[in-house]
């Protein structure tokens, strides 16, 4: 959970809300290829999912089994869901939809990790 | 159809708003779900607060993004229900820290989570008033 594709997704959640930041600054809306990593970062957080849980039950430790998986599996759903919040809108504001997500995905990335630290 | 059209609430920066209320929404209705399913009897008046929290982000979200007249109107009361509870929970929290032994969404003027929940009522209020 803590490995070295916990750190990439947070670098691509990074990277996805730069690039919205960008596409947002010069008035653009969201393009296909924005559309694409907003659906990578969205596969990678269902890895993420398939990963943590498969961790989890090697495991014995104790701490809070049920906010982990909670958080495993209801976070892919927000990228997926501004992909198809944003692919409609002609306008910047789609861009910053997916800034707002790019942005509040690493910061799942670590809320998960202190889960499963047990903090 | 009046002359000036009514303009939709999920349209440009209300588009960035219906996901942010979407995301707390999610947020609090799984942490609810959590607190009341595992732990109800700690503080069942903290919980049941999340709760209503979560129910009332779920409802905004949903009114924010349908952006019909109707819906204007539901996101006014919930909005305004949230800003009541941030407001009234938060000083609550503050001057009878014992009331809230477990912390709500809305705990602290929403400490927890960057203020956010205390900046969006009045930012989705805003945002109503301007669309109208």
């Amino acid at each position: 959970m803590t490995g070295a594709f916990s750190t990439a997704t947070i670098i691509v959640g990074l990277a996805v809300a730069a690039w919205a930041a960008v596409y947002l600054i010069m008035g653009r809306s969201v393009g296909r290829y924005l559309q694409g990593a907003e659906l990578l970062l969205a596969a990678m957080f269902v890895v993420l999912a398939i990963g943590g849980i498969a961790q989890m039950l090697g495991t014995d430790r104790e701490f809070a089994r049920a906010e982990f998986v909670g958080y495993l599996l209801l976070s892919p759903l927000i990228p997926v869901g501004a992909w198809w919040w944003s692919k409609n809108d002609e306008t910047r504001a789609g861009s910053a939809v997916v800034l707002v997500v790019g942005l509040v995905m690493p910061v799942l990335v670590v809320r998960i990790q202190q889960v499963w630290a047990g903090v | 159809m009046s002359e000036r059209a009514v303009r939709a609430t999920n349209q440009g920066f209300g588009r960035v708003l219906v996901v942010i209320y979407a995301i707390f929404a999610i947020g609090a209705t799984s942490r609810s779900v959590i607190q009341i399913a595992g732990r109800f009897d700690e503080a069942p008046i903290a919980y049941s607060l999340s709760a209503l929290a979560a129910v009332v982000y779920i409802v905004a979200t949903i009114a924010l993004a349908r952006g019909n007249r109707t819906s204007r109107k539901v996101a006014y009361v919930a909005v305004g229900i949230e800003m009541a509870g941030v407001l009234i929970i938060g000083a609550i929290s503050v001057i009878f820290p014992e009331a809230f032994p477990r912390a709500t969404v809305w705990s602290n003027f929403g400490s927890g989570y960057l203020f956010i929940p205390l900046v969006l009522p009045p930012v989705a209020l805003w945002w109503l008033r301007r669309t109208e």
